[in-house]
């Protein structure tokens, strides 16, 4: 019954979705409101029946309606409401309908919030989205179907989802933040379609393309950190990041997203650029259909991979078309909408955008070429490869100090012609500079690329704080673009920094412990105290208690654990984590028994730092999507008076 | 200057090979990267036998000890479907070569009386060994289950099969292995 409702459902926003992209772009080119009013009240039915889709599959899962093929997948009567309800998403088909719940929900907010414009621009870019939720309706309608019946009788029991994604409260929220990144990038690009498709670009079209980017990109940021999180708390191999091809096809648009961000500052300053930071929009969701591409194809090697599915051509054609239709519309449009500024000199703080964009897209080419590599080279040569951390360690090293550099020296820099009163405002964060890297020289940190770092980190975190200064003087709500964006700077300092510190200086190895004997590690001293066992509805947990001491004192008691699920063979781990400012103490159990366990211990510097700075960025996006009181009186001042009014 | 036409042909052809180059990966299993294993020796395990020995003692295997023999080592599981599939064929392959070769399964995270069980009623032809806490598993760099390695007589990984063995695979590669010297 409830297949049948949740059929109909998509069914019925598949209609609405091609109606509304085909009325939406006829009201562009006719320029006709009442098109462009029919093309929202189709937009607003799109979204409404994908929403009932969803909610149908949700009380299909709750109520355990193994008659749906999909509940019969991934649902269990033994796992606990809040994992049966995120179940949604455990699974191929599933994962596929909550991305058009998302799209629905991001069409149905920005049609709401644009309600007071009928301009055709607005139709053009509802009929993209709508073009974009089709296509998504017509894979649930065909190979991607989550509603079929189960063929065979219907069970009682299913098996749950995968053990991974139950293992952590983490994967709740994860996969939510970064689908509302991906799917989020489709209502830029709808709006970048647009400015293409009418060759014009004005200051408030730029503006609302900007606010459109930044909203998936903060969720974006998000949902890398929380997942890089999850990686380090549920995996135990005490790293974060394996340049794994599905990280780094989050990470891709990310990077894209970044640039266009920040070139799309330069339009509003001096009329150029504007192709260039719509062909970026454009690339950063083309990259989001890629990643999707990549988790649900089957043709990449990784750990976010669903099985096998049938779904890759139809999505690689889809891919083919909206890249044909990207390439060709810019194209045609590119030399109109640059013509459209008043071009102007390039100089200073212009010159470090403009290298801000260079290391930005060289770092996408970089872990893109890296990703790619595999099937290219087996394509050509027919060897199988995978590309390791030593690559992207050697690639990704210098252009991240780079783009901290800059971070701290383009700031600094005025728009227009440098003055020397402004090119001495440079020595003081430059003394920040040498000090945070003798600083780090203090604490063994005696290796260049690290060095580098902490020198150009302090540089910027001095920058930084002097914008942050500078801008809450005038007044946090008239400047709410220019805090937000340095707050945004702020955590990614704080980021990078912890990247820079743990990856090079994370010490661990591999020990048993014998119950009640003391081992020293890292100034630490461990003791394995006992194993307690605990059953739990969907699994069996083993616990180890391990007492840990510094000075003789016990500070902790750490318990890593191993779980058992019975659908899965090999038990997945838990480690236990002792965090301090200066670095994490972690424990991850290899083997348990009542006498003797193996763990693999870690010690990583300044962990804590990575996670803090991601919660900054996330409030930095926050406070600079908060409309800014009186910013039309800021913008007709000249950039001298306001120097860096409005970074992000 | 005009850079319509330019950015429409370069673009275009960017597209081309990229799709093209994905397309390329529908007709491979990502998870097939030859294993670093192969042309280095084998490592080392000894391990305990479910079945007991002929004079009903207890079995212990140590691979090492097997030189001058080719030896298959299956990694399985009871809870693995394809390893239900192939163990047919391993029995075939096993009988085929009798004794000239030694055939080993190793179960993988796995219970005992599940393995007894399993093994009762799909046949058994070589001794099951029990790979306690994936040690052998970890040395050999298994992935998941089937895997199965082929070694040689100086005890040199010649081969590793992911997923369900093909008979005329494995016995042509057996039969050559034969005819190499110790």
């Amino acid at each position: 019954m409830l297949g049948y409702l949740g059929m109909g459902c998509v069914l019925a926003a598949l209609v609405f979705a091609a109606a509304g992209s085909i009325v939406g772009f006829t009201a562009g080119r006719r320029e006709s409101p009442e098109g462009v009013k029919w093309t929202r009240w189709l937009g607003l039915a799109f979204s409404a029946c994908m929403i009932g889709a969803t909610v149908a599959m949700e009380v299909a899962l709750l109520t355990h309606d193994f008659s749906v093929r999909y509940v019969a997948q991934v649902g269990s009567l033994s796992t606990p409401t809040y994992i049966t309800i995120v179940s949604l998403w455990s699974s191929l088909e599933g994962s596929i309908l909550f991305w058009g719940f998302v799209l629905a929900l991001y069409i149905s907010i920005s049609i709401w919030l644009t309600h007071d414009r009928s301009s055709p621009a607005l139709a053009d870019a509802i009929a993209t989205w709508l073009g974009v939720g089709a296509f998504f309706c017509f894979l649930m309608a065909g190979p991607a179907n989550p509603f079929l019946p189960l063929a065979s009788p219907v069970m009682s029991d299913g098996p749950g989802p995968n053990p991974l994604l139950q293992n952590h409260i983490l994967m709740v929220v994860h996969p939510p933040m970064l689908y509302l990144g991906y799917v989020g990038m489709t209502i830029p690009f709808g709006f970048a379609i647009s400015a293409l498709l009418r060759g014009s670009l004005g200051p408030a079209e730029l503006k609302e393309l900007r606010n459109a980017l930044m909203v998936p990109w903060g969720f974006l940021s998000i949902g890398i950190v929380l997942g890089a999180w999850w990686a380090y708390d549920v995996l135990g191999w005490g790293g974060y990041w394996a340049w794994d091809p599905v990280e780094n096809a989050s990470l891709l648009p990310w990077l894209t997203g970044t640039a266009a961000l920040h070139s799309a500052m330069l339009p509003g300053r001096r009329g150029t650029m504007k192709g260039w930071t719509t062909t970026l929009v454009l690339v950063s969701f083309l990259l989001t259909l890629l990643g999707t591409f990549m988790t649900r194809s089957g043709v990449f090697n990784s750990v976010h991979s669903f099985s096998q599915s049938d779904i890759g051509p139809t999505f690689l054609g889809f891919i083919a078309i909206t890249l044909v239709f990207s390439v060709v519309v810019v194209a045609m449009r590119i030399d109109r909408l640059e013509g459209e500024g008043e071009g102007g000199a390039i100089v200073s703080r212009e010159s470090a955008f403009l290298l801000n964009n260079l290391l930005f897209v060289g770092l996408t080419f970089t872990v893109f070429i890296g990703t790619t590599y595999p099937l290219l080279a087996e394509a050509i040569r027919g060897t199988k490869v995978s590309v390791g951390e030593p690559y992207y360690t050697q690639m990704a090293v210098p252009l991240g100090v780079g783009i901290l550099f800059l971070m701290g020296v383009g700031p600094a820099l005025p728009w227009g012609q440098p003055t020397p009163e402004r090119m001495r405002a440079l020595i003081p964060p430059a003394v920040v500079g040498v000090l945070a890297g003798a600083l780090g020289w203090a604490f063994e940190v005696r290796t260049v690329w690290p060095v580098l770092a902490l020198v150009c980190a302090g540089f910027a975190a001095c920058v930084t704080v002097m914008e942050l200064y500078g801008a809450f003087r005038i007044g946090f709500a008239r400047q709410t673009r220019r805090i937000g964006g340095y707050v945004v700077h702020a955590g990614i300092i704080m980021m990078l920094v912890a990247v820079a510190m743990s990856s090079a200086y994370r010490v661990d190895t591999e020990m048993h412990l014998k119950k009640g004997v003391t081992v020293p590690f890292q100034g630490y001293t461990l003791t394995y105290t006992g194993k307690q066992t605990i059953e739990e509805s969907n699994r069996t947990r083993q616990l180890a208690s391990v007492d840990v001491r510094k000075d003789g004192q016990v500070i902790t008691t750490l318990s890593p654990a191993l779980n058992n699920y019975p659908q899965m063979g090999a038990p997945i781990g838990t480690p236990a984590v002792y965090t301090t400012a200066g670095h994490d103490l972690y424990l991850s159990l290899m083997s348990i028994d009542s006498g003797e366990i193996g763990v693999h211990a870690f010690q990583t510097p300044l962990m804590v730092w990575l996670w803090l700075g991601g919660g900054v960025v996330a409030l930095g996006t926050l406070i600079s999507l908060v409309p800014a009181r009186g910013t039309v009186a800021v913008r007709s001042s000249t950039p001298a008076v306001v120097p860096g009014a409005a970074e992000a | 200057m005009k850079r319509g036409p330019m950015i429409l042909l370069g673009g275009l052809s960017v597209v081309a090979v990229l799709v093209a180059v994905l397309a390329s990966g529908f007709q491979h299993d990502p998870h097939e990267i030859a294993s670093p294993m192969i042309g280095k020796p084998a490592p080392d395990f000894t391990l305990k036998a479910i079945e007991p020995a002929a004079d009903g003692s207890e079995q212990i295997v140590k691979l090492s000890l097997q030189k001058g023999h080719p030896v298959v080592v299956n990694f399985w599981a009871t809870w693995c479907i394809p390893c239900q599939q192939e163990h047919s064929t391993l029995l075939a392959i096993s009988r085929e070569f009798g004794g000239a070769v030694h055939f080993f399964g190793l179960v993988y995270q796995d219970k005992p009386e599940a393995i007894d069980a399993w093994l009762n009623s799909r046949g058994r032809a070589y001794p099951t060994l029990i790979d306690v806490g994936s040690q052998a598993a970890i040395a050999f760099g298994v992935y998941g289950v089937p895997e199965t390695f082929v070694i040689d007589k100086k005890g040199v990984i010649r081969q590793k099969f992911t997923g369900g063995v093909d008979y005329d695979e494995v016995s042509a590669l057996l039969a050559g292995l034969l005819k190499e010297g110790t």
